[in-house]
């Protein structure tokens, strides 16, 4: 479980982000990871998201479009219907006065008890009225009937008067009348036989007109109330105003019609409002009719649905960029693998070219060498014989310990010659029998002299009888040497070395190399067969030298193994097979550096 | 004191002459050719105890050299003297059916004892 975890970790944890530097730089094909990563995320988010956001955005403006027209359509009903009911409120009430007056007459209404017994008919038919009184053309009253006494006041200057003489009809805007309640008035001009004319007056009480406004009112978000044509309340507003104040809402161009205009009112909310200027058959009135309706509460439960709708696109969006996220960082990091894997081999090639070039450099230098070393050889053997054999100097122990002396440095400079060309030629040579003793002795002379300037007692041991196995010697000389360079540089002066070899069973032999040097510390022993591991000053070590042992023995077919106490020392332990199969052998097509 | 005579083909001429001397002071007569093919000439009307061929020779190389005189005088031990013969080079004189494979600088003493045995095995 928690491997599996892990794993997928690995998988999505963007190893190419830290910046690439070092040994590898040189050899990685695409330089900047980040960015290649930070374009696939954009542009594959970019191409999932724009669809995504264009079909929501023109969604988003269809519902609205209908919802809005809906709403229009509903609104401008209400207001129709409203009106139309204002309309034949005022003039179902003026129609009664003209009936009253042409079918009652000047003289009757003159009569109080007369007028009053047809205030009282009034308000059985209708409610509502306060009183009646009748004026004379000169514009004083001179009837009454009502709970005042206005007898003989005159209206002769009053616009109303004006008005109904010149239209015949007159509705007035609301006022507040003498008991401090909204009040107005609708008068009629009739005319006597004689031909003067005369005005029947009525006050009426508007609670029955605000009552028929109300029975319209279309919802908790809803309001609709009169204004007169400046736009001052004519009756109570939910929202806008109280009555007599100045509507809060912006002023409206006059229209015949019943219209509706969707705007903003002065508390942000966006409204939609019908309106219609009142007219009656018989007379303009002074009245607007105003339906308004916030269009937040009559779309509240689409607005839930359009929330839902938010989260789920949200969700979409979040799920989107995540996998994308993680698409882009897989994608990116296999990529970045490979190309580091490619740079790593090439960095171990150009490291095994360079051992290969140096091996063959010393293979050179060790053969243009051995002709004049062979010439020198002889020639010191040539003039040794003729003492010794012609007995001239024989008795001369200058002459022959020098003679000895070119015998022995010709013999020194012999085995290094021979040793170099045998180890540039193991590059190339196939497996073959290898003499252990032989290998490690080989391997120790190139640290002889270091061993004896620093003091460091070198220590093989190995079983009496000749340990042999069918191995590269090439490879294997190689391994240990890197592994005896290791402990010298592992070793202050004066420390010891210890090769042991034996056969652990009838199949394979175990060679350890330990040195009683500074160790590894803990923390490090995992990593040190990794390739540019090292600790290493920078001029002395390429971090390469385990790493290709590790390959090396592995290519042996063997195991390698480390033990290490931090000041104590370190042992590497390798196990070979004594006899490889000459198939896996074959198959080993370059040498290993 | 046995009487050796050996046939030196090599293309040094100086490595040669010092040989020479240093065998002729063991009591050793040598003839010497610089050609793998003079050598082959000489071989047709000359007997020898051993042949000590060089590998590197101006015109035939050595291990052909060894075939073709393994063919005239198939009884003629011969002992190869290089300066650097490769493991493969070893290998394939023995299979020719050289006596010895040596390497340069010579060590006349391994020269000698190898001469001793063959002349012990003539005797």
């Amino acid at each position: 479980m928690i491997g599996r975890f892990r794993e997928a970790v690995k998988l999505i944890w963007p190893e190419f982000y830290p910046k690439i530097s070092g040994r590898l730089n040189p050899y990685f094909t695409i330089a900047d990871y980040r960015k290649i990563w930070g374009i696939g995320i954009t542009l594959l988010t970019a191409t999932a998201l724009v669809p995504l956001a264009v079909a929501t955005i023109t969604y988003y403006q269809m519902v609205q479009r209908l919802v809005d027209s809906e709403l229009v359509l509903r609104t401008e009903r209400v207001a129709s219907n409203a009106r139309r009911a204002v309309t034949f409120f005022f003039e179902e009430r003026l129609d009664a006065l003209k009936f009253t007056v042409n079918e009652i007459g000047f003289d009757q209404l003159t009569d109080a008890d007369h007028l009053l017994a047809v205030l009282r008919n009034l308000r059985l038919g209708f409610g509502g009225l306060a009183d009646l009184s009748v004026i004379a053309d000169t514009g004083v009253q001179i009837a009454y009937a009502g709970p005042f006494k206005f007898e003989e006041k005159n209206y002769g200057n009053q616009v109303w008067f004006e008005e109904c003489k010149q239209h015949n009809y007159y509705v007035s805007e609301t006022f507040n009348g003498y008991r401090n309640v909204p009040h107005m008035i609708i008068a009629v001009k009739g005319l006597r036989p004689d031909g003067s004319f005369f005005i029947l007056r009525a006050t009426l009480e508007t609670e029955r007109l605000f009552q028929t406004l109300s029975s319209y009112e279309p919802g908790a978000h809803a309001d609709i109330f009169l204004t007169n044509r400046s736009f001052m309340l004519q009756t109570p507003s939910k929202y806008y105003g109280d009555i007599f104040e100045k509507m809060s809402l912006p002023p409206l161009n006059y229209s015949r019609k019943t219209q509706t205009v969707m705007s903003i009112d002065n508390k942000l909310r966006s409204i939609i409002t019908g309106y219609a200027f009142i007219t009656t058959k018989q007379t303009g009135t002074p009245f607007v009719l105003m339906v308004v309706k916030q269009k937040a509460g009559m779309i509240g439960a689409l607005l839930a649905v359009r929330s839902n709708f938010n989260w789920v696109v949200g969700l979409g969006t979040l799920i989107i960029v995540v996998v994308v996220t993680v698409l882009c960082t897989i994608m990116v990091n296999l990529l970045f693998r490979a190309d580091r894997s490619k740079a790593e081999t090439m960095v171990l090639m150009e490291q095994s070219n360079r051992l290969a070039s140096i091996g063959q450099l010393a293979a050179g230098v060790a053969h243009e060498i051995n002709n004049p070393l062979a010439l020198i050889n002889q020639a010191a053997g040539y003039i040794k014989d003729l003492f010794i054999i012609e007995k001239r100097y024989q008795n001369d122990e200058v002459i022959m310990e020098s003679i000895d002396c070119i015998l022995d440095a010709g013999d020194k400079c012999a085995v290094i010659t021979k040793q170099l060309l045998g180890f540039a030629r193991n590059v190339d040579t196939k497996i073959q029998k290898v003499n252990l003793r032989e290998v490690i002795s080989d391997v120790l002379i190139f640290h002889e002299k270091e061993a004896v300037y620093r003091n460091i007692s070198i220590a093989v041991s190995m079983p009496k009888e000749n340990l042999e196995i069918e191995t590269d010697p090439g490879k294997l000389e190689q391994i240990l040497l890197n592994l005896v360079t290791n402990a010298f540089h592992a070793m202050e002066d004066g420390r010891s070395l210890k090769i042991q070899a034996s056969a652990s069973n009838e199949e394979a032999v175990v060679i350890s190399v330990s040195d009683n040097g500074c160790g590894i510390p803990k923390e490090n022993r995992q990593k040190i067969f990794e390739p540019f591991f090292s600790t290493k000053p920078k001029d002395r070590g390429t971090g390469l030298g385990l790493a290709i042992t590790y390959g090396l023995v592995k290519k042996l077919h063997g195991s390698i193994s480390v033990e290490s106490r931090e000041n104590e020392g370190t042992t590497f332990t390798i196990t070979l097979p004594i006899c490889i199969r000459e198939e896996e052998g074959k198959n080993e097509d370059t040498p290993g550096g | 004191m046995i009487r050796f005579d050996l046939l030196i083909i090599d293309d040094e001429h100086r490595f040669a002459e010092l040989l020479v001397r240093r065998l002729n002071l063991r009591g050793v007569t040598c003839c010497v050719r610089h050609e793998g093919q003079s050598g082959l000439d000489i071989l047709s009307h000359k007997k020898f105890t051993l042949i000590l061929l060089d590998l590197q020779l101006p015109d035939i190389y050595g291990t052909e050299v060894l075939a073709r005189i393994k063919k005239v005088c198939s009884a003629t031990p011969v002992v190869i003297l290089t300066g650097h013969g490769s493991e493969k080079d070893r290998q394939e004189c023995m299979a020719l059916g050289a006596h010895a494979f040596m390497h340069k600088p010579l060590d006349i003493d391994a020269l000698m004892s190898i001469l001793t045995q063959i002349g012990g095995a003539a005797s």
